[in-house]
């Protein structure tokens, strides 16, 4: 059903938020047994799970790197996961993509320089979408990271801002990110703010663009709180484990 | 008690300081790694890194004509030759090796290859070998004598148990290490638990 209306009514959004306002967000760490590190994010409505594996043997070969650890981002979505089009699993032009920015955020964070030759896998199934699901994926995935224990400069948080009826907004859900004007998404370290990753879709005058870049920097502290509260909790809670080998 | 959890970032030193875990920009030192700060960074997980010296358990993984793959908890197999050591040896046989060199590729290659009995191997994340052997062996030692198991472990993180002993008991104990590797007073504890276990 397509929401028919206002996108902004007596000074709020669709579902109530301020226009800097974030979704509840809420992280578990250490979810996945098998997994070398993971975390499961929910994000408003969007619900995303994250498994980093490595450093590992790197497959195929011939992307193995003599000089730095490969970072390999896989994101999905299930068939399940959200409205429309969107929900097709397997890879398609849209999760490609994806993957491809994902992947390239973490490997400026990574210390890729002290696994040489070896791989770093980050598995990101998206359960259930309701927009800024690459956002959300990337802060899951550096708290996933930093439970893995593989050496990171920095934590990463992400946030989709974007226009909508000429007002600048903050996380975008679904709603507002099909009817809105324009969409950014973004991430950065916490401790610099370096952007890794910009990306950014319909009509945004670079005087919006720098405002809405700064309220996006704005929104790390908050998310680095979250994910620090989720690797502390998910450490004391769930500690690590040790494995019988099976002979 | 003063257990801060530090997360990748967040600043150690305001001096650069070189040390392992951390990470130098602008002359300030900052943590790379999940950690409890104490007299240094120490890490709550993490691949091995490996070292010259370093004693690690392998499992062999491949027989080939002239020679073996070994897995060793490590991104690569380590493979040896035949002709290096004095023995054969048959798939999923359980040995005890040096690192005597790494390589700038963290290709590492051993000597002293040693055979061990028959046993099991348990795979503990290396960060917590430490806290495994204790202040000069106390903790492994503890274990070895309550249990009357032979236990090595190795720094890369896999624990070969001999089957002689109680080996149910020293695998609980160890896990327990494990789980329980950043709670201070460790050592008292496992003591009592295990004194406990055997009288039942």
């Amino acid at each position: 059903m397509d929401y028919e209306g206002p996108l902004i009514k007596n000074g709020k959004r669709v579902d109530g938020r301020a226009f800097d306002d974030l979704r509840q967000i809420s992280i578990k760490a250490h979810v996945i047994n098998e997994a070398d590190g993971s975390a499961y994010i929910k994000w408003g409505n969007n619900k995303i799970l994250v498994g980093v594996y490595g450093p590992k043997e790197c497959l195929p070969k011939h992307i193995a790197d003599p000089h730095k650890a490969v970072v390999r981002a896989r994101y999905n979505m299930a068939p399940f996961a959200g409205k429309e089009g969107h929900g097709r699993s397997g890879p398609s032009r849209r999760s490609i993509e994806i993957s491809k920015v994902v992947s390239d955020t973490f490997q400026n964070v990574i210390l890729a320089e002290q696994f040489p030759r070896t791989m770093i896998e980050i598995f990101i199934d998206v359960l259930q979408s309701d927009g800024g699901t690459r956002c959300a994926a990337v802060t899951a995935a550096s708290v996933a990271l930093a439970d893995a224990g593989i050496p990171m400069k920095d934590m990463v948080s992400a946030v989709a801002g974007g226009i909508i009826e000429d007002t600048l907004v903050l996380d975008l859900n679904y709603i507002e990110d099909s009817q809105g004007n324009a969409d950014l998404a973004m991430a950065f370290t916490h401790r610099n703010k370096d952007v890794l990753l910009l990306q950014m879709e319909g009509d945004l005058p670079i005087d919006k663009f720098k405002e809405l870049l700064k309220m996006g920097m704005d929104s790390t502290e908050y998310l680095y709180k979250i994910q620090k509260e989720a690797l502390e909790e998910g450490y004391k809670n769930k500690p690590t484990e040790s494995v019988v080998l099976d002979l | 008690m003063n257990d801060e959890i530090k997360l990748p970032g967040d600043v150690l030193y305001d001096k650069p300081v070189q040390m392992p875990y951390g990470y130098i920009e602008n002359g300030k030192t900052y943590t790379t790694v999940l950690g409890i700060k104490r007299k240094r960074l120490i890490p709550l997980k993490g691949p091995y890194d490996p070292k010259p010296g370093d004693l690690i358990i392998g499992v062999v993984s491949d027989v080939r004509f002239s020679g073996y793959n070994i897995f060793v908890n490590m991104p690569y197999d380590v493979s040896i030759s035949s002709r290096g050591i004095r023995f054969d040896l048959d798939y999923n046989d359980i040995i005890t090796a040096k690192i005597s060199h790494v390589d700038e590729v963290k290709n590492i290659t051993i000597d002293d290859v040693r055979r061990l009995r028959k046993g099991i191997v348990i795979k503990v994340p290396p960060v917590k070998v430490p806290r495994i052997l204790g202040r000069n062996n106390s903790m492994i030692s503890l274990i070895k004598d309550k249990t009357g198991c032979d236990i090595v472990v190795g720094n890369n993180g896999l624990v070969w148990i001999s089957f002689h002993g109680n080996v149910e008991l020293a695998v609980e104990s160890i896990g327990k290490v494990v789980k329980e590797a950043h709670i201070p007073g460790l050592t008292n504890r496992m003591e009592q638990y295990l004194n406990k276990k055997k009288v039942n």
